[in-house]
């Protein structure tokens, strides 16, 4: 091991870092308290990493983790995983593949040795084979949600060629062709131990924990990978996607925003809850209380080099285009009129709720302590992150508006009407 | 299984009104969460006004006491409150989630929804054109849609019904119609209030009191559950997957049985690594998602099943989906019992560390069963259920034949559910 484990004291709960000789770093956050406690891999990989002959090789390889290594088979994975009485599970996203799993603490050695030995997967051609049939259906589940897919459709053509535009699920005809050979290949040059974070939220003996997890990497051979963050040069305008056998106008909104290390990316969270949160918001009151539509609203995606708020709102196709131009208008309205300090403090305090509330289990605590550390390279307790939402300033916000992220607009609409653009 | 975090006290109290308040304690928590649960439900929805429940779940949340719809929110807003919710069969629930010192402040804004709506005439349409505006949603929600249709093709009369409402139904509705539901439905006997958090029982009574003790009115019965005939059903939709459905009573909520059958059916779909997931996605690729879970109604238990697949592969899925049901009654393997307890026994736990999971949980026993189990109690009954019991329970109550219900672009052949 490099180094002496870095322990740092901040009120309530302890944090603890170490970095292993192969590259892994470990981090946790000690609370003696928890009744459980949550570990998960976070791997620096996801669809925005695949050229496009493999596109969907993120999500498919998440998948394959589970299907056995040399140790185990699929069915050993999923015994030990009930033995442990884990509630477990695995996400991909553009920016990140994540494998995690909650368990009382007297079982945190065995969740460690499962989870670590799945990072190092067997890859067996007759899983692929049958995961493939699963791949495909989950593909056709989320075609019969026009939520999901307006994101996708929007995204693509947002993001303009940027990677952060890539599907997470890929389509039918990159899945049909992709081989295990290329999903191999992926697996190893992504896998790299200084590519992933292992991150451990609740009850734990940091010793223990760590000697646990040096003895089960030891065999992982440290080498890097890298990310290709090329600059955003986000699309404007509006498309549309035509689909007969839907009965509602679905409708993606992308606007150009800040990237996961931006400072001021606390203040663009309070201006998107002001503008957008599900209740309350200006949309909220301009849309959803008036009946015009079930749902309208604007959050903000932080991601690695960029980001953008994002936002959906549904309607009646002989009703789309008012409520959609009353969205927009909303917006444009923000920018050029004023940001009230009341409103300002009232997203502040939803924000500052939903993080404390997030963190009172450690399964709730874990993806946002570990993308967090992975994306900043150091630790944010609760209270650092809650602190930071409360001094933003509503200048703050008056200065993203003066940025007019919302001249910027991309809306991409999906609807039984309309021609293809 | 101590933990630092068990407890063991729940506090109730029933206000002479007919509020009945419970509380959990979670001293550790900086938080607090409520639920509160108002008598009226989809189930209970006068004749030819489907969706009056649902209406009214939206217009108490447009204004209440002094504050009008935009006050009332900027006052829950502006102490920081995370709200949810929803209308349902039996009752449409208020939920809310704060920082704990805000409690005194909070809980006469969430209770006065329920106490003292104003129900503005002008508030009327938007919230009927809101509850139209989801009903129509639906339809680009095959999985949402196949479980309303089931539901209906399961049950006879009022629990049968969408909470969604019906258009004609959202249709009939005025204000006075609604007003004089809420006079029928709307009142503090059959009203539940759930807490659980970083509080006090004498803060939470305290303020419980001040909040509630005022409140007057009726409430209406909830009718019993009847099953219709058990039969198949197949409904048309454009999507990509045909939508499978399945549903068959189980024991009812309270019934000494319902460990007893929750274990076996944790054994057929409670995890990845349970019969359902292995045979059906594991093992046959057929599926991405596939599960059977208990669901309870007052007096009234039964379980859906559901799996999603293209249509090609519909007839397979579903055979598979009902022959793993059926295999059930032929008993576990002690492994299978073990795993399943275990599983049960560990999510407790950690669904135990949420005050909004516990809050939940407080109101939905109190609704279901009219009563609060500590987690010491389901622990015991779950530890208590002995394999030998466990299989000859299996044996003994064979899943009945089950009301299936597909949806997607064409029926399936009749010989997949024979």
């Amino acid at each position: 091991m490099s180094g002496r484990p870095e322990t740092t004291a901040r009120g309530e709960l302890r944090f603890d870092t170490l970095t292993l000789d192969n590259g892994l770093t470990i981090v946790g956050e000690l609370n003696p308290r928890a009744a459980s406690v949550a570990a998960g891999y976070f791997v620096r990989t996801g669809a925005r990493d695949e050229a496009a002959d493999v596109a969907g090789v993120s999500h498919f390889l998440e998948h394959m983790l589970f299907k056995g290594t040399d140790r185990r088979t699929a069915a050993d994975i999923n015994r030990s995983f009930d033995e442990l009485g884990a509630q477990y599970n695995a996400f991909t996203s553009e920016e990140r593949t994540v494998y995690y799993g909650a368990v009382l603490p007297e079982r945190l050695p065995q969740l460690l040795d499962l989870l670590s030995d799945m990072m190092r997967p067997a890859l067996r051609q007759d899983d692929f084979d049958v995961e493939k049939n699963v791949i495909l259906e989950e593909i056709a589940m989320y075609e019969d949600r026009p939520h999901f897919r307006v994101f996708e459709l929007a995204g693509q053509r947002f993001w303009n060629g940027h990677p952060l535009g890539h599907s997470v699920l890929g389509g039918q005809a990159s899945i049909q062709a992709l081989t295990r050979e290329q999903m191999l290949a992926y697996f190893q040059r992504r896998y790299a131990p200084s590519n992933l974070a292992l991150a451990v939220s609740g009850a734990y003996d940091w010793e223990d924990l760590t000697t646990g997890v040096a003895r089960l990497t030891r065999d992982w051979r440290p080498y890097q990978a890298r990310r290709e963050l090329p600059p955003a040069e986000p699309a404007v305008g509006e498309g549309r996607t035509a689909d007969g056998a839907l009965s509602r106008v679905h409708a993606a909104v992308f606007a150009p925003g800040l990237a996961a290390t931006d400072e001021r990316r606390y203040a663009a969270a309070v201006l998107a809850n002001v503008l957008g949160d599900d209740s309350g918001s200006r949309l909220f009151w301009a849309l959803v209380d008036k009946g015009l539509a079930d749902s309208a609203s604007l959050g903000h995606e932080a991601s690695d080099g960029a980001g953008a708020f994002v936002g959906y709102v549904s309607a009646a196709p002989e009703r789309a285009d008012e409520v959609l131009g009353s969205y927009r208008r909303v917006l444009l309205e923000a920018q050029d009129g004023a940001l009230d300090a009341e409103e300002w403090r009232r997203a502040q305090r939803k924000l500052a709720t939903s993080l404390t509330l997030r963190a009172e289990t450690p399964l709730g605590r874990l993806v946002s302590f570990g993308a967090g550390y992975q994306a900043l390279g150091r630790y944010q307790s609760v209270q650092e992150l809650v602190r930071a939402v409360m001094s933003s300033s509503v200048e703050d916000g008056r200065a993203l508006l003066a940025l007019r992220p919302f001249d910027r607009l991309y809306l991409h609409r999906l609807g039984p009407d309309g021609a293809e653009s | 299984m101590s933990s630092p975090q068990n407890s063991d006290t729940i506090y109730q109290h029933r206000f002479e009104n007919g509020v009945w308040l419970l509380f959990e304690p979670m001293p550790w928590l900086p938080t607090l969460s409520a639920s509160l649960l108002l008598p009226f439900g989809s189930s209970t929805d006068p004749e030819g006004h489907e969706g009056s429940g649902a209406v009214l779940h939206d217009w108490i949340q447009r204004g209440a006491g002094t504050l009008d719809s935009r006050a009332h929110s900027d006052a829950l807003e502006g102490l920081g409150v995370r709200r949810g919710g929803g209308a349902g069969r039996e009752a449409a629930s208020l939920s809310a989630s704060f920082l704990a010192d805000e409690l005194p402040e909070v809980l006469p804004l969430v209770a006065s929804m329920g106490s003292e709506p104003r129900l503005d005439e002008g508030e009327f349409a938007p919230a009927r054109e809101l509850a139209l505006e989801e009903l129509a949603s639906l339809s680009d929600a095959p999985t949402q849609r196949l479980f309303n249709a089931l539901m209906e093709r399961f049950l006879d009369g009022g629990p049968g019904r969408s909470p969604f409402g019906t258009q004609e139904g959202l249709a009939e509705l005025t204000p006075a119609s609604v007003r004089e539901d809420a006079g029928r439905r709307l009142g503090p006997a059959g009203a539940i209030l759930a807490l659980a958090g970083g509080a006090e029982w004498d803060r939470v009574l305290d303020a419980a009191q001040r909040a509630l003790a005022g409140w007057q009115g009726g409430a209406a019965a909830l009718p019993a559950a009847r099953l219709r005939p058990p039969g198949r059903e197949h409904v048309h939709a454009d999507s990509a997957q045909t939508q499978i459905g399945v549903a068959f009573a189980a024991p009812p909520p309270g019934d000494a049985d319902v460990y007893t059958f929750d274990l076996g059916l944790h054994v057929l779909s409670g995890s990845m690594g349970s019969r359902l997931f292995t045979e059906v996605r594991e093992k046959r690729g057929l599926v991405y998602s596939v599960g059977a879970h208990y669901r309870a109604l007052h007096g009234f238990g039964y379980t859906l099943g559901y799996a999603g697949t293209t249509p090609e592969r519909a007839d397979e899925t579903l055979r598979v989906l009902l022959e793993e049901i059926r295999r059930l009654s032929r008993g576990v393997e002690a492994d299978e019992l073990e795993r399943a307890r275990v599983g049960t026994l560990s999510s407790m736990v950690m669904q135990g560390e949420s005050s909004g999971a516990r809050a939940g949980r407080l109101a939905s026993d109190a609704l279901l069963q009219g009563r609060a189990r500590t987690l010491e109690e389901i622990r015991r009954a779950v530890e208590a259920v002995e394999l030998d019991a466990l299989n000859d329970y299996l044996a003994a109550h064979p899943f009945p034949e089950p009301t299936v219900v597909t949806l997607g672009p064409r029926p399936l052949s009749q010989e997949a559910a024979a």
